[in-house]
């Protein structure tokens, strides 16, 4: 099933938050457990809720998430523990206390009915370099910063957060205070680069101004990060489907930015030579890219804003066909004009070209051609601040349907008008925001293309050919001579 | 309108899209129809000034259909594809 998430403005729903808060005592948290994978652009929040029931007939859990964390999170995922398929999640909105989400079970649960649910989620822009400026051979450190106690409307025995950094150098963590009556042996404790804050015993219901107010506090983790922490602030990708040609291009414009600690002082070459071939490469110094293209893609393309970059190479895997499962992939090795330090930017555009066999499907029943075009192409650990998707049709496709895997900010059809065109082709602009590695899905259209549909632009070039013909018959008969004799 | 994941299901199961014209033989297809336009259209100037052009028109439409579609047909062989 497919989750749903809503960025209205807190400030609507705030109006109808009164009624949230009273959840009921229909559920009991026997254990909740919060993992927090520290990273870059992105960090991974996992938390497993092992759920008992108290009334019977219950189909709806109520999971709470502290304001700040909701209003960074990007993307929320349900299930069931150890099962694949997703839950149905339902936003209800929230205030100062929290913010609710309704999930609903696979099947109703009976009293003392025991259920393990996993709420996974993804969170943009949440860690951010400290100290903010660092120089071109220093370390980059990041902090990130959490609530220290997982909200639910529910009465729960015990709850632990465990936070863990990718490297085992964490310069510092918050002690929590005024926690004795939660805590039974510490309240926080470290070992090599996991955190783990509790476990705390006997909490009650915590979405309420009171508990947020008594004890809810932040706990920020200062780590080492060893990875690039890089942002794509604009992502434009184009899909043009040409039937005459066969051919699905597929162009990306980029503006890429190290979002790690700003340079301090000014970029040595040699320093960056010295350390390239020492290979005692700085974390925060983006040299290249690894990208995972399609199989069977040709005629790739890399430029910025000054020409062509030819500092890349594409290893291009066979065309795979479109119903069967391939884990092969295209690995295309950018490298940027230029060394990408903190707080720079670059601007890019890489396109290709790939067969259309691999991308269209006929339906011959309802006679319509459906298209599944990939939202992104993924880089590792980097966040996409903004997305523009635009798919060009062939000219003259009627009856355009689209589906996007997850909510766009916006979509949109308009017209585009390219080479050979008379009327101009279809074009569907779908909006999104905040995309982590969890957005790469594919959008379908479907579209249908009549014959006389595809006839247009070889009629419309023989009917510039027929002019020229009838300028050429009318000019034969005009006599321009000066002296007729 | 179907839900996403029977589109996804519906899509991987049909069968793929295929051309009128195969991908492979644009080129060739392309040199032949711009050949014979050129060729028809030497021809139609060749050919006498009646009051009514009928024969003329005739060669010059035929030329034009055969160019409109090696017009097309080279685009997408040097890689615009329209």
């Amino acid at each position: 099933m497919l989750q749903r998430w809503r960025t209205a403005p807190l400030l609507l729903v705030g109006l109808l938050s009164p009624s949230f808060t009273l959840a009921g005592p229909a559920f009991e948290n026997t254990a909740i457990v919060r993992t927090v994978e520290l990273g870059g652009s992105l960090v991974h929040v996992s938390t497993t809720y092992a759920v008992r029931a108290l009334e019977p007939g219950q189909t709806v859990y109520q999971i709470a998430l502290g304001k700040d964390e909701r209003e960074k999170t990007s993307w929320i995922e349900a299930k069931v523990k150890g099962q694949q398929t997703s839950l149905k999640v339902e936003e209800l909105g929230g205030d100062i206390a929290g913010h609710l989400l309704a999930v609903t079970l696979p099947k109703t649960l009976a009293v003392n009915g025991t259920i393990n649910l996993v709420l996974e989620t993804v969170q943009t822009h949440a860690a951010y370099p400290w100290p903010e400026r660092a120089a071109q051979t220093d370390p980059q450190a990041l902090k990130y910063g959490t609530d220290l106690f997982i909200l639910s409307p529910y009465q729960t025995q015990v709850q632990r957060t465990k936070v863990k950094a990718s490297s085992p150098t964490i310069h510092s963590y918050t002690t929590p205070e005024n926690v004795d009556e939660f805590v039974r042996d510490g309240s926080v404790t470290k070992s090599g680069a996991t955190i783990t804050y509790g476990p705390y015993y006997n909490i009650d219901p915590s979405v309420n101004a009171e508990f947020v107010e008594k004890h809810q506090q932040e706990v920020v983790v200062h780590y080492n990060f060893d990875y690039p922490v890089l942002e794509v602030k604009k992502l434009q990708r184009s899909a043009e489907i040409s039937h005459w040609g066969s051919n699905l291009n597929i162009q990306d414009n980029i503006e890429l930015r190290n979002s790690g600690p700003a340079l301090k002082g000014q970029f040595s070459r040699l320093e960056h030579q010295s350390q390239t071939y020492f290979h005692t490469q700085s974390a925060h110094v983006v040299t290249g890219l690894t990208q995972h293209l399609p199989p069977g893609i040709r005629n790739a393309y890399f430029y910025d804003l000054n020409g062509n970059v030819s500092t890349s190479r594409l290893r291009t895997t066979p065309s795979v066909p479109k119903n069967a499962k391939s884990n092969q992939y295209s690995v295309l090795e950018l490298k940027p004009r230029y060394p990408i330090l903190g707080g720079w930017n670059y601007t890019y555009t890489l396109g290709w070209d790939a067969p259309l066999e691999d991308s269209v499907s006929w339906d011959s029943k309802n006679e319509r051609y459906i298209v599944g075009v990939p939202v992104m192409t993924l880089i590792p650990g980097a966040v996409v601040n903004e997305a523009e998707v635009k798919i060009v049709l062939p000219e003259g496709a009627t009856d355009v349907e689209f589906l996007s895997p997850f909510p766009a900010l916006s979509s949109s059809v308009s017209t585009h008008t390219t080479y050979l065109d008379t009327t101009g082709r279809p074009a569907i602009t779908l909006e999104y925001k905040d995309l982590t590695d969890k957005h790469t899905g594919t959008i379908y259209v479907s579209y249908k293309v009549s014959l006389s549909a595809h006839l247009k632009k070889p009629i419309a070039v023989a009917t510039a050919f027929f002019g020229v013909f009838a300028f050429a018959l009318t000019a034969r008969r005009v006599d321009l001579r000066l002296h007729k004799k | 309108m179907d839900s996403y994941e029977a589109i996804q299901a519906l899509h991987k199961s049909l069968p793929p899209f295929s051309p009128y014209v195969p991908a492979s033989l644009l080129p060739h297809i392309a040199l032949v129809l711009l050949a014979s336009t050129f060729a028809l259209a030497f021809y139609s100037s060749t050919l006498p000034k009646d009051t009514l052009p009928l024969r003329e028109t005739a060669v010059a439409s035929t030329a034009s259909i055969l160019g409109g579609f090696g017009v097309v047909a080279l685009f997408c062989s040097v890689g615009v594809n329209v």
